[in-house]
């Protein structure tokens, strides 16, 4: 028994080998060229399953959650407990017609549901989700998540545009001005990280944390750009109370009014992905990513923490954040453009720049709990 | 040797590319379709940066142009009249202009194109590409630094978004309704007291 348990422990301890696809690929570049090529679809294929389950899991979670705090129970016909009612309605996506309307721009048209697309794509494949499970990690990690996240504006603002419609027009600008506005907090929170962990790639911020998150060993800075970014990404995903670009109440459905069928659910679906990312971005930054929750110092504490795999943390997280950008949806009201515009940059603007400088205060001053190496 | 190969397609096939989209640029009689090109034009070459082994630099310029630039273009565009009204000819003192400073253009890329040597670099040194590296330099004050014209850049931006506020600031017109001092459109000015605030 005593060796058994020992034998546990000595298992959760040993240091996390992480390792890319794409290390694993370039390794074998010199042996064998199919390994190679078999690794690239192994990517390939994991990102679009990855992609599937997320959008079938997501919107079905939206609906309950929806029913729960509506006093409701949400989808319950289709399958048990409702659980098959996002693949059916896939299934009347796809069989939709396509229209393009008449006088819009074809080709932008049909381009822009693709940007957004790949965009999103671009990002999952350089997440951490456990230390072997990562396709590629960039050692500019943040900085080409912020940037890959341009081309999903521009498909938002070409979608709005090629419609030739007044309603997606006018949704497709609101949605650009909140999406350059709010990027700017968001990236002066993940900035703090940054400067916390000393590199910009995903997979060392998230070995960086190994005494502790950077939510909590920062003395309060690491919490208030947790919760600038949280609000300043809920914004730039277009989401409850931030939704103004696709009002349904006055702009019908904003940039993708004049979308149907597949493309329509391309938009639709990035738009549950993009959530997927701004919470696993969250949780890598701020709440230690696969990282189990460490108190440094506490060998046995830490050990016992060990036990449970690495993606199962970074899942919790996950589904945490994502819980509560659900529940900012049902809960709050949508707020105005002036009110939307006055929040960033009055309120979000000054409390990101003043927490950057308190962040540069504690990196100078080395004053973290639990220092570490 | 399939790494070299692969490197070599990949460059003329985004050199190719880049070629395109932007004899597009100049040639779309569409403005939006125009500012879509330019973006692929930029994105393309942080492909070829990414070939250089400059990866930075490559974030950088999909941030700065294709999330910043691009964005600001096409945000011009849908705020003015639509492209399809792009029909109207433009009068001689402008055709003269443009094609005036389309041949200063012209001269200046192409006396820089035939002065510089194209030397290859066959020593094969890697290039670095460290961002410490890069922000130590642009904050180093010695012979080799940057810090002067990052503090001057830094502050030509500050003085162009002042300037931005300026002009775009509300003056508050009293004798008008629905204006008044504050940001909320149609509220009176409540940094004055209720007695000398102006009904609206």
């Amino acid at each position: 028994m005593q060796n058994a348990m020992s034998m546990i422990l000595v298992a959760a301890t040993g240091p996390w080998a992480a390792k890319t696809v794409a290390e694993r690929a370039s390794e074998s570049l010199d042996t064998s060229l199919w390994a190679v090529a078999a690794y690239m679809v192994l990517a390939l294929l994991a990102v679009v399953v990855l992609v599937t389950l997320l959008g079938l899991v997501l919107i079905y979670a939206e609906r309950k959650i929806a029913g729960r705090f509506q006093c409701r129970v949400g989808p319950m016909r289709v399958g048990p407990h409702g659980l098959l009612q996002t693949v059916a309605d896939t299934f009347k996506l796809l069989l939709k017609e396509d229209i393009i309307p008449t006088r819009a721009d074809q080709a932008m048209h049909l381009l822009a549901p693709f940007l957004c697309m790949g965009a999103t794509v671009l990002i999952i494949a350089v997440l951490p989700y456990s230390p072997t499970m990562q396709i590629l990690d960039l050692n500019i990690g943040v900085l080409f998540v912020t940037a890959v996240s341009g081309f999903g504006v521009m498909g938002i603002l070409l979608g709005g545009w090629s419609s030739n419609n007044k309603w997606s027009l006018i949704g497709a600008m609101r949605s650009g001005a909140q999406i350059i506005s709010y990027e700017i907090s968001a990236t002066l929170a993940l900035l703090v990280v940054v400067l916390f962990a000393g590199t910009m790639s995903l997979r060392g911020i998230v070995e960086s944390q190994e005494a502790g998150w950077w939510i909590w060993r920062a003395h309060g800075v690491g919490l208030i750009s947790f919760i600038v970014y949280l609000i300043a990404s809920t914004a730039e995903i277009n989401r409850t109370p931030f939704d103004i670009p696709e009002g349904e109440s006055e702009l019908t459905a904003g940039f993708h009014a004049e979308y149907s069928g597949l493309r329509f659910s391309f938009f639709f679906l990035s738009e549950f992905i993009n959530m997927f990312i701004v919470s696993a971005l969250a949780a890598t930054l701020f709440l230690g990513g696969w990282m189990p929750f460490h108190i440094g110092g506490w060998t046995t504490f830490n050990n016992v923490m060990g036990l449970i795999p690495p993606s199962l943390w970074f899942a919790g997280k996950n589904l945490f954040v994502i819980f509560v950008i659900m529940w900012f949806r049902w809960t709050f009201p949508r707020l105005r453009v002036d009110q939307l515009m006055r929040l960033e940059w009055k309120i979000l603007l000054p409390i990101g720049f003043a927490n950057l400088m308190a962040a540069s205060l504690v990196v100078l001053s080395n004053f973290y709990f639990f220092p570490g190496k | 040797m399939i790494v070299q190969a692969t490197h070599t397609v990949l460059f003329y096939l985004i050199a190719a590319l880049a070629l395109v989209m932007a004899l597009s640029v100049v040639f779309s009689r569409k403005l939006l379709r125009a500012a879509i090109a330019l973006m692929g034009v930029l994105a393309l070459t942080a492909g070829l940066y990414i070939l250089l082994g400059a990866e930075f630099l490559a974030g950088v310029q999909v941030l700065v142009y294709v999330g910043g630039i691009v964005v600001l273009i096409v945000f011009a565009i849908m705020l003015t009249r639509s492209s399809d009204l792009l029909e109207d000819q433009p009068t001689l003192p402008r055709a003269l202009l443009g094609a005036f400073v389309g041949l200063v253009f012209l001269v200046m890329s192409s006396a820089v194109f035939f002065s510089s040597p194209f030397q290859a670099d066959t020593s094969g040194a890697q290039v670095t590409d460290d961002t410490v590296a890069i922000g130590r330099s642009l904050l180093d004050y010695g012979p080799k630094g940057y810090v002067l014209p990052f503090e001057i850049i830094s502050l030509l931006l500050l003085a162009a978004a002042i300037g931005g506020i300026v002009i775009a600031r509300k003056i508050p017109a009293p004798s008008q309704p629905f204006t008044s001092g504050g940001d909320l459109p149609g509220e009176a000015d409540f940094t004055q007291p209720r007695s000398q605030r102006e009904e609206a």
